[in-house]
């Protein structure tokens, strides 16, 4: 188990928005407001990381040949109890998220994490896996909902920062969702890319 | 993996039994856990959402403070005809001191990024009272405008401009007698739909 190694892999080299490209949908549809993007990010770190564990903790008892079935079911269970307890006790997120909540269940990072990660690995490798990777979603999506929220709408979690008259409107729609992404996977490429030349 | 082995497994009975047999368990260990935590929320989410229910047909009557609501009304064919391609959710009498004033009628109609959930107050004499809308998925910044009631070009609010109107207007429709949001059109037609359904259902209430 290498922590370090782990947490510079799902922050950076190895980020799951920006460098796996996975969960691009969830990333470009609900990156509009930075409580959005917490909530959103929050969610899909805990669901995660208790997939993660559980997958990891049964992975040798998994016959082969259905681990996808397996992976879906145990995934689908806490995505909705986590949409059960949001419902029930954080409703104005649950509100604001609205379907994309139930959606983590097809949420290619959880899936694909199970699959690259936890079905091979132990629990504690897995746990800690769960919590980065679940980071660096939830900081791809603090960045786009900056960005978006910021220039897009002019406010920042809802406080009014650049007057009314300002803002570029099309931030906050699904092509600026594209287009910030896409200039974050560049910019996050180019970084890359330098640091690889600099060793 | 060997292709003999994967040819031997597919044939091996006692083999896809066990397949069988650990994902049922597995969903059944899933379900039970499911079944725990919908027992701790479920009551807690009814609550939430009777209290959703109530806000949002306060917002529609004339008298808010007064008011109490009945409990949901049967649904009769006759209604459910009346909304027509709108679909009917429910229906509840609004009481003022035991009296029945009007109608919170329920109705989910098309917008332009799904269904517009919309409760419509209609009073006893059948003039539309106000018109809040529940839940929606219309775009930010856009159809947004219309579920938050902003001002047309005359300057009422595009959710306000119902009030008053009743069937004696003739069916409500955009550019005739009803204003649009600029660029919203569709998410204003929608919402014109749904009260164009509540008042036919209100008719049928007399």
């Amino acid at each position: 188990m290498n922590i370090g190694k782990q947490f510079k892999e799902g922050l950076l080299t190895q980020n799951p928005v920006l460098v796996q490209m996975l969960g691009l949908c969830s990333t470009m549809a609900i990156t509009t407001s930075i409580m959005n993007g917490l909530g959103m990010g929050v969610s899909v770190l805990i669901i995660l990381t208790a997939a993660n564990v559980v997958i990891s903790a049964i992975r040798k008892i998994v016959p082969d040949k259905i681990r996808i079935a397996m992976f879906i079911v145990v995934i689908a269970g806490f995505v909705t109890c986590v949409d059960l307890l949001l419902q029930a006790f954080f409703e104005s997120i649950a509100a604001s998220l609205g379907v994309f909540i139930p959606l983590i269940v097809v949420n290619c990072i959880i899936l694909g994490r199970a699959e690259s990660f936890s079905y091979k690995n132990g629990v504690g490798a897995s746990f800690f896996d769960g919590i980065f990777q679940g980071l660096g979603y939830t900081a791809v999506l603090l960045a786009m909902c900056f960005i978006r929220e910021l220039l897009g709408a002019g406010t920042l979690a809802g406080f009014r920062i650049i007057p009314e008259q300002f803002p570029i409107g099309i931030l906050t729609l699904p092509v600026g969702g594209f287009l910030v992404l896409g200039f974050l996977i560049a910019a996050m490429q180019w970084a890359l890319s330098k640091s690889k030349e600099g060793k | 993996m060997s292709t003999k082995s994967k040819e031997t497994l597919q044939m091996d009975p006692a083999y896809i039994i066990k397949l069988t047999v650990t994902l049922l368990i597995t969903c059944v260990v899933v379900a039970a856990a499911l079944g725990g935590v919908n027992a701790v929320t479920e009551e807690k989410i009814d609550e939430i959402n009777r209290a959703k229910t109530v806000e949002a047909m306060k917002a529609v009557v004339a008298d808010p403070d007064n008011t109490t609501f009945s409990d949901k009304l049967a649904l009769t064919d006759e209604m459910t005809a009346a909304s027509g391609s709108v679909a009917l959710d429910s229906v509840y009498e609004a009481q003022v001191g035991g009296a029945t004033v009007g109608y919170a009628i329920k109705v989910v109609a098309s917008g332009s990024q799904g269904k517009i959930e919309m409760m419509v107050g209609v009073d006893s004499e059948g003039a539309v009272t106000g018109v809040s809308i529940v839940k929606n998925a219309e775009t930010a910044g856009i159809g947004s405008k219309v579920m938050t009631n902003m001002p047309t070009a005359s300057g009422v609010g595009v959710l306000s401009q119902f009030e008053g109107k009743s069937a004696a207007d003739g069916i409500l429709t955009v550019g005739a007698n009803v204003d649009a949001i600029s660029g919203a059109t569709v998410s204003t037609r929608g919402v014109t739909n749904g009260v164009n359904a509540a008042l036919a259902v209100a008719g049928v209430l007399g």
